[in-house]
């Protein structure tokens, strides 16, 4: 049997003495299958050990951590030797391109290691994650250790220049259609029930190995319960040589197409899903200052570059009345920039049912979103100062996306209508 | 005189009337041909695409190929895709058995089948290399125009017409290359307005990139010559935007 004690430091809830009886699988991404001393499954030691320190014995004295690592290309046999923890190694299959990410094949593999070795509770961490807090990881089993969640996911410290993608498309379209007040809908490490893991692996296997998967959208599509940790700021992620087109390309198409999979679900009005919030952080901090205002003139002249070039293209995808803001929009000068939140709500629902209708080619759609989001962005850096700023910034941004459902629902149904 | 003009007239008459006696009944043959062919095709589709529908063909093409088939097919629908093609299949049998036909219908001295059979293939090889030229052109133009203005590149629209015209160009020699028509001619205006827009083009990016290159170079010589210290103390510039 397992126990979790909650850690203090960090508001994090008060530790517990109580002991659950579990069995932890902690898997660990395709990222960490290098051999190297800095990236490859030895370096995430220290943090299992803390994580062993916490959690009691299993059953028969067993640890209560079973470690799942990606095989290592040279030595697939090779397993960590380690007594505080049992291992197992797995063939990692995921793309190459999106291995900063969970993807598909990793939660498949979770879903099997998970069945095959009877857990209660399933921990994914992503790449670099020997540099998370205990504490975060720590309390995040325990959540669903406890029952009181099915996912929980953490909410990382950002920098106010940071998370730009997140804050503009994925966390308010995420809260707009599924009534999820997750700051951070795709997450690289969470905490799933056995359940919510087989859920999500039936997911994963209709999908492409290499494909992202959303599983705040599934959490909320099958009625389980979420939590989010409060958590300080995480280490980099190494990317590999994917730029901004690539970023939106990728997180775009498979978010649009995660919507459009659940049609059914987002279409009936349903109530906000309670979410519940544990610990307290920033989410947002300006710890080295705020944004750079330079970098709106190169953002505002990328914009206009896309205008004068794009239009035409914009022209099959958005409503005259949008056309006509962005119009607008391209004659402001620097200092009077600001796209409003209405627009940019409007552009990405527009852009969201062109995905669906397949107006023009899925890859040029979302190249053609580019320019439009650097629009945003300048508008971001322009206004936000602070981080209280930002904070009202992007919620003001998430009532909007709540707000212009309606329409979205209504194109969603009918989208011959009249449109002006 | 006259009875020879008359006699002349009368034989040009009967000529006539009995090569087109010979003639209408090769003609009703091909167009009967073709009529039940597309009657024929026109059932086939309809039966394809209830068979399709009912698949949900459209859904799984369009799950495990999101940038494929569904975005080359009318209305980006595969389904209405694929009964266009049992159609004009159809409808492209039909005229081969209806030139066969005629030809068996026809008492003409010579083989009519034999060269007006290739000439067909040729035309319709011709028609679809216009069409999926066009497609390609257009699709190429597009792409290459929102790379460009993502890279940010000022010759953006430049570029992507360049693109455009080069495939087009390619297109047009294949399609009269492919009826034969011009001969070395084609090859050579080929040739000429090819390598025209290659160079333009060539011209275009490398003035229109001139800046971006000597900077590059001056930054790579820069590197080359400063210390570690120098350079680490460089790196420490304004952090620039991070999206994800």
């Amino acid at each position: 049997m397992a126990s979790v004690e909650m850690p203090a430091p960090m508001q994090m809830p008060q530790a517990r003495e109580e002991r659950v009886a579990a069995q932890v699988l902690v898997c660990l991404g395709p990222t960490f299958a290098e051999p190297g001393s800095t990236t490859g499954f030895r370096v995430i030691v220290p943090l299992l050990e803390a994580l062993h320190a916490r959690l009691a014995d299993g059953p028969n004295g067993a640890s209560p951590i079973l470690l799942a690592h990606p095989a290592l290309p040279s030595m697939p046999e090779e397993r960590l030797r380690n007594d505080l923890v049992r291992s197992v190694a797995y063939t990692p299959a995921s793309d190459a391109r999106t291995m900063w990410l969970q993807t598909a094949a990793d939660y498949r593999v979770a879903r099997d290691l998970m069945v095959e070795h009877q857990c209660t509770c399933c921990l994914m961490l992503g790449a670099e994650a020997q540099d998370v807090a205990p504490d975060t990881l720590l309390a995040m089993i325990d959540t669903v250790l406890r029952g009181q969640a099915d996912l929980a996911v953490p909410c990382y410290e950002t920098e106010i220049d940071e998370a730009l993608l997140n804050s503009a498309l994925i966390y308010p379209l995420t809260r707009s259609i599924y009534g999820a007040n997750v700051r951070m809908p795709l997450p690289v490490d969470l905490a799933m029930s056995a359940r919510m893991c087989e859920r999500m692996g039936q997911a994963a296997a209709k999908a492409l190995p290499g494909a992202l998967m959303w599983p705040i959208a599934e959490a909320a599509a099958a009625g389980f319960s979420l939590a989010e940790v409060a958590s300080a700021r995480r280490p980099d992620l190494q990317r590999g040589d994917i730029d901004l087109n690539g970023i939106i390309a990728l997180i775009g198409s498979s978010i649009f197409s995660d919507v459009e999979s659940k049609a059914q679900f987002w279409q009936r009005t349903r109530p906000l899903l309670e979410v519940k919030h544990i610990g307290q952080n920033a989410a947002i901090t300006a710890n080295k200052g705020a944004p750079d205002k330079a970098e709106a003139n190169t953002l505002i002249d990328s914009f206009r570059l896309g205008y004068g070039n794009l239009h035409e293209i914009w022209a099959l995808v958005l409503p005259p009345n949008s056309l006509l803001g962005l119009k607008k929009l391209s004659l402001m000068p620097v200092e009077n920039f600001r796209m409003s939140n209405a627009l940019w709500v409007r552009v990405v629902y527009d852009f969201l049912l062109a995905h669906r209708l397949r107006t023009i080619n899925r890859g040029h759609l979302l190249g053609a979103l580019t320019p439009l989001y650097l629009a945003w962005v300048a508008t971001y850096v322009l206004e936000c100062d602070t981080p209280d700023d930002a904070k009202k910034h992007v919620e003001a941004l998430a009532l909007a996306f709540e707000a212009d459902k309606p329409y979205l629902v209504s194109r969603w149904r009918w989208p011959d209508r009249f449109n002006p | 005189m006259f009875s020879q003009v008359h006699d002349a007239l009368f034989e040009s008459l009967k000529r006539v009337l009995a090569t087109m006696a010979a003639f209408v009944p090769g003609v009703v043959v091909l167009l009967l041909a073709v009529v039940l062919f597309a009657l024929l095709g026109a059932g086939l589709a309809w039966v394809v695409r209830r068979f399709l529908l009912r698949v949900r063909f459209d859904e799984h093409i369009g799950r495990e190929n999101s940038a494929g088939v569904a975005d080359w097919s009318p209305s980006h629908s595969p389904t209405l895709l694929m009964t266009r093609l049992v159609f004009w299949g159809c409808v492209l049998l039909g005229l081969t058995v209806g030139i066969f036909g005629f030809d068996a219908a026809y008492d003409g001295r010579f083989r009519i089948s034999g060269f007006i059979l290739p000439y067909v293939a040729h035309s319709v090889g011709a028609i679809v290399i216009f069409l999926v030229g066009n497609v390609i052109a257009r699709f190429l133009a597009r792409g290459v125009l929102i790379s460009a203005v993502n890279a940010r590149m000022q010759y953006a629209r430049a570029l992507s017409l360049g693109v455009k015209w080069m495939v087009l160009v390619f297109t047009g020699a294949l399609v009269l290359n492919n009826l034969g028509i011009g001969g070395s001619v084609v090859e050579l205006a080929f040739g000429i307005l090819f390598g025209g827009i290659v160079l333009t083009l060539s011209l275009a990016i490398g003035l229109g990139s001139r800046d971006i290159v000597s900077r590059s170079l001056e930054k790579t010589a820069t590197d080359l010559n400063t210390s570690p210290a120098e350079r680490a103390a460089s790196e420490e510039r304004p952090r620039t935007l991070r999206h994800f």
